[in-house]
């Protein structure tokens, strides 16, 4: 939304008001200022009244024209431009005036003929391009005076302001609805429009000539008048306003009623009467509305318009036309609004104004195009307008001025809110004490409640001047579970920082070939994205692997030679439901190079990362994996358990992955957020006698794993067994097809210092059991 | 006695200093000789001779003991510079990871609302139509709710365009009292240099009885709050529009770059839009079934926090893994 200081001032006095003025106010009203612009021609063009204009001796595309521009003497001119014939008043660069940096008007010959200035284009004088040739001043601008500044005109050196409305502000789509607001705020008369028409047929009335035949019930307010029109003109400060505000018109009929518009926010539209007209040469409009919020207008049982929506390009009322029917009509912009949204009907360049809400005063649309028509063109109007009122009531509000300030948390009293409301032109019924009924105006139709009007009155009283106050409040523990997920989540990320891992967020899109190829699930068909932004964005993701090793792959082209990298987020099964992981990747060196590893560090292996990740998420076992996806190594890969369960997946990167990504040695881990949040803990007795470490070598089928071998040390139970754990395992040429296994236990007991026998009996157990399970031998 | 104590001064590393005191204290050493020989001494001469072999022992023994300290100083001096290192040579060595900066800005709000009593609530991405737009005020067809904005899924839900819709989960399933704030990722349909299509947000939502949370209690919390994170700002609020607050504002802050002289970052206006708020408008409290209530919310979002305080330039650097920029929150 596009207005302008001068056009402003037609609706409010901006006398002694500066544009930073303005331009504070607006802002804290709520009409925020996205640019604000003050238009200036160079100085030295002055108005220039034309004397007399022949052909050049010497050039058939060059005039001479004698110009008074103030001075004593006229002054003599050449001129290119074709349309300098038939103009009288001009703008004139005069000799000294500089056009630019590195243009400087100064006296000339052109073909023989000296030449004292310059007759401008707009263009040339920094304005919008209204017409080809040069600029044509005519007095709508102001009276004319040759020799006078151009910079004195307001309407040409003007201010312009783009408005970023919110959508709420449909009454502030006219330069007479951001006036209304501003003379509030500034505390100034809003200006009536005072008119009578007088180019009216007193003797026609406009029932003998026309009808309105209204087929059902209308959600609509509308208002016709018939005009004869001849020579259809356009004066400059229209013209200019209109470029100034962005508007491009179709005509000059059409640039007189998109003005009007402008300037009221009153819908407009012009009709040739002639489709109208029936056989017995009446203008017989049909009206109908066969569904809430769209109301159709019909020439001879066709629908020639929408309400707030459209026209047919026929029935247009052109600069040719010399019977025009003109609307003006106000629909409800919600009606209106639910009614379009979902169909097909295609919507003009009005819907926008519409469908936030247009200006209900049809009077003042339809007298300000009147005056327009007759200040620019010889027309005549039939006597009186046909009219159409729907039965919409306005709201009516009961409220306290209390209810009011307790709202805002300031006191703001009764009198000066009614002050504001009825400024803002809504109508107040006081009751006794702090209460009070309000009445709003049709052109707020976003008014509804008590906060609506409170927001009138936060906008006007400023909201800068609204002292801040801190809330008292009931204390309340709310240590819930999401408060403390997020502390839980701050623990794990800091020590995955602390085990070198850095850390990253992706979206939580993916590319649903990847994942398919990698033989991830995919969300089922039915609860499919419908409208992904871009193609590798098109699905939610199932795992956040793809995302990762595309992170890796990009920073390898960065020279990157080691990346640990972990994020903790969201995936989605096949039925859409998220759950939270962390997901983990280290590829290449297993440190940067420094003076530790002289500059080699050695490749990420199983055994650093294992080392790595638990360093991160604390204590897990591992087991042959059950996990299934194109991205797991057959061989190097396991099962997370922990506490007896499932949480996760680890494994080194399948080597035909890493060769698809073009990566170095690569492992990857996805563990259940939920699984690894910090435990609570109760501490153990200690035991104060001594305790043994002892060895154990066993030689086993180098088939057997592990995890099956230390079970059955479990599954003895053994309380004086304080702990356990592999150290070694050896393979050679004697051994066969068999391994041998070093166990290292810690015997301690709580109660006393265990003797030499004892420890021995339990070793003797220990191998036992692992030969009875296993057939381990002692090696 | 001279060439005894020659001896020992002569004696240059602890090593020679051992033979001496052998050769000197020892068993068969030269005092222990001297001692011997009082046997022989007449008896009338015995006291003499004795006081004074005891005193040449203490005077040799306290020129040993201090020489011993000296070159055993010395010594250790020696072994010290021997294991000199070159520090500097391990200078940022650190294979430590970093955080992002944006999860960290994130956990900075937090704990600043955490820390006043607010509660952390979450709610899922994928939301109806009810809980993301219907009850927040948005009935269909309004204006601010741009078709072209949102992700919809084939059986008609959607990916959540704001964290709002945790404020309906929160008051559907407790009553008031409420503080709470609900930090999370949301998605809008926009790609470009300063849209990615999921971004983070925080939503802070305060209830209480009716006549008891107002505008000016919105002010002062998101005062200190800016304050809290930008430092020494100045604060301006202006009116704006959102269909579930009435009144409702847009908060900017004196631009953190140029002072409020205006630079490119701000456009040149010398402020910094950072935050949108308001007092909850009662249709959302109507479409939770609330009753006689006020309060206000507010929400922002998270990445032009942690770029202006960060000054990262490119949004869509956070969320592609560019370690050059990622690296150096380390």
């Amino acid at each position: 939304m596009i207005i302008t200081r001068s056009w402003l001032s037609e609706f409010v006095d901006l006398d002694r008001i500066s544009d930073e003025d303005i331009y504070k106010t607006l802002n804290a009203i709520g009409l925020e200022v996205d640019s604000m612009r003050r238009y200036l021609v160079p100085k030295g063009v002055v108005v220039g009244e034309i004397q007399s204009c022949s052909k050049h001796p010497n050039a058939d595309k060059l005039n001479v024209c004698t110009i008074d521009i103030g001075t004593k003497q006229p002054v003599q001119i050449v001129c290119g431009a074709a349309n300098v014939v038939n103009a009288k008043f001009v703008a004139v660069a005069t000799i000294g005036t500089k056009m630019g940096d590195d243009f400087e008007i100064k006296p000339a010959v052109l073909r023989e003929v000296e030449s004292f200035g310059m007759v401008c284009s707009a263009s040339e004088l920094g304005l919008p391009e209204l017409n080809e040739g040069i600029l044509i001043l005519d007095d709508s601008i102001g009276e004319l005076v040759p020799g006078k500044s151009l910079n004195d005109y307001p309407a040409i050196a003007d201010t312009i302001i783009e408005l970023e409305l919110t959508a709420n502000r449909g009454d502030a789509l006219s330069i007479r609805g951001v006036a209304r607001d501003l003379s509030v705020a500034l505390k100034r008369k809003l200006m009536g429009f005072d008119f009578k028409p007088h180019a009216v047929e007193k003797d026609l009335r406009i029932d003998d000539v026309a009808t309105v035949d209204m087929k059902d019930y209308l959600d609509a307010d509308l208002s016709y008048t018939l005009a004869t029109c001849k020579d259809v003109h356009n004066n400059l400060l229209i013209q200019i306003r209109l470029a100034f505000a962005g508007i491009e018109p179709r005509g000059k009929l059409d640039s007189l009623l998109q003005y009007t518009t402008h300037s009221t926010g009153v819908i407009l539209k012009g009709y040739k009467a002639e489709v109208f007209k029936d056989a017995k040469n009446t203008v017989a409009i049909e009206l109908s509305s066969r569904q809430k919020g769209i109301v159709e207008v019909l020439a001879n049982d066709r629908v020639v318009s929408v309400l707030g929506v459209n026209q047919t390009p026929e029935s247009i009322a052109d600069d040719e036309t010399i019977k025009v029917v003109i609307e003006a009509s106000y629909i409800h912009p919600k009606l209106l609004v639910d009614a379009v949204s979902g169909s097909d009907i295609v919507t003009d360049n009005l819907y926008y104004n519409t469908s936030r809400g247009s200006e209900p005063e049809l009077a003042l649309g339809i007298n300000y195009i009147i005056k327009l028509l007759e200040d620019n063109t010889s027309v005549r109007f039939v006597n009186g307008t046909l009219d159409i009122r729907s039965k919409q009531k306005p709201i009516t509000l009961e409220m306290s001025s209390r209810e009011i300030c307790d709202i805002i948390g300031m006191e703001i009293p009764k009198k000066e809110i009614i002050r504001i409301l009825k400024a803002l032109e809504f109508t107040i019924d006081e009751r006794k004490g702090d209460s009070f009924i309000c009445t709003v105006p049709f052109f707020k139709q976003e008014v509804t409640n008590i906060y609506d009007i409170t927001e009138e009155i936060v906008r006007i009283v400023g909201i800068d001047n609204i002292p801040p106050k801190p809330l008292n409040f009931t204390e309340v523990a709310y240590l819930n579970g999401a408060t403390t997920q997020h502390q839980a989540r701050k623990i794990i990320r800091n020590r995955c920082v602390g085990a070198t891992f850095s850390e990253v967020l992706t979206y939580a899109f993916s590319d649903a070939t990847k994942l398919a190829q990698y033989g991830f699930v995919a969300i089922k068909e039915e609860l499919r994205l419908l409208n992904p932004i871009i193609d590798t964005l098109d699905t939610l993701r199932t795992t956040m692997m793809i995302n990762l090793l595309e992170i890796v792959q990009k920073n390898i082209n960065y020279n990157k030679k080691s990346l640990a990298l972990f994020e903790i987020g969201a995936i989605f099964d096949e039925n859409r439901k998220e759950r939270e992981v962390i997901s983990f990747i280290f590829s290449g060196a297993v440190a940067k190079e420094s003076i530790i590893n002289i500059a080699k560090p050695a490749p990420i292996d199983f055994a650093s990362f294992v080392n790595k990740l638990a360093n991160a998420i604390g204590k897990f076992e591992l087991v042959p994996t059950t996990t299934q996806n194109g991205l797991i190594h057959p061989y190097q890969s396991a099962d997370i358990i922990i506490e007896g369960k499932v949480a996760g997946y680890l494994s080194r990167l399948h080597p035909s992955v890493q060769e698809d990504f073009d990566l170095y040695d690569t492992f990857i881990a996805q563990i259940d957020f939920d699984a690894i949040t910090p435990k609570h803990i109760n501490a153990r007795k200690i035991s104060n006698y001594q305790g043994t470490y002892k060895d154990l070598s066993v030689v086993v089928d180098e088939k057997i794993s592990l995890k099956p071998l230390m079970d059955s040390i479990a599954q003895l139970n053994i309380l004086l067994l304080q702990d356990y754990y592999v150290i070694d395992i050896y393979q050679d040429e004697a051994l066969g097809s068999n391994k041998s296994v070093t166990i290292r236990f810690f015997i301690q007991s709580m109660e006393k210092t265990l003797q030499d026998g004892e420890i021995e009996m339990l070793m003797q157990q220990i191998l036992a059991k692992l030969h009875e399970s296993h057939g381990a031998l002692l090696r | 006695m001279k060439a005894l104590e020659e001896k020992i001064i002569d004696a240059s590393s602890l090593e020679a200093l051992e033979k001496v005191r052998v050769e000197v204290f020892g068993k068969k050493g030269i005092l222990t000789q001297e001692f011997a020989k009082l046997k022989d001494v007449p008896p009338a001469e015995k006291k003499d001779f004795a006081q004074n072999l005891n005193t040449l022992k203490e005077q040799l023994q306290a020129l040993f003991d201090t020489h011993y300290a000296t070159i055993k100083k010395l010594e250790i001096e020696q072994m010290l510079e021997s294991q000199k290192i070159d520090v500097s040579l391990y200078s940022n060595i650190s294979n430590k990871g970093s955080l992002h900066p944006l999860v960290e800005t994130m956990d900075k709000i937090i704990d600043y609302f955490v820390a006043l009593n607010f509660s952390v609530e979450v709610g899922p991405m994928v939301e109806d139509d009810f809980h993301n737009f219907e009850a927040l005020n948005l009935p269909k067809n309004h204006p601010a709710r741009d078709m072209q904005d949102t992700f919809f899924f084939a059986d008609g839900k959607l990916l959540r365009t704001h964290t709002s819709p945790v404020q309906i989960h929160t008051m559907k399933k407790q009553q008031p009292p409420i503080r709470m704030i609900a930090p999370g990722c949301v998605f809008r349909r926009d790609y470009d240099i300063t849209h990615t299509p999921m971004f983070n947000q925080i939503e802070g939502l305060v209830v209480d009885q009716k006549g008891v949370v107002s505008f000016a209690n919105l002010k002062s919390i998101l005062t200190d709050f800016l304050k809290y994170m930008f430092g020494d700002v100045d604060v301006r609020f202006r009116p704006s529009f959102f269909p579930f607050t009435e009144p409702s504002a847009e908060v900017d802050i004196s631009c953190i770059f140029c002072k409020g002289e205006g630079c490119r970052v701000c456009s040149q206006t010398g402020w910094l839009e950072v935050l949108g708020c308001g007092i909850v408008d009662s249709n959302v409290f109507e479409a939770v079934g609330y009753k006689d209530v006020s309060g206000y919310a507010f929400g922002l979002g998270i990445e032009r926090f942690a770029m202006l305080l960060h000054q990262i330039p490119d949004l869509r650097s956070l969320y592609e893994g560019d370690m050059r920029l990622l690296e150096q929150f380390r």
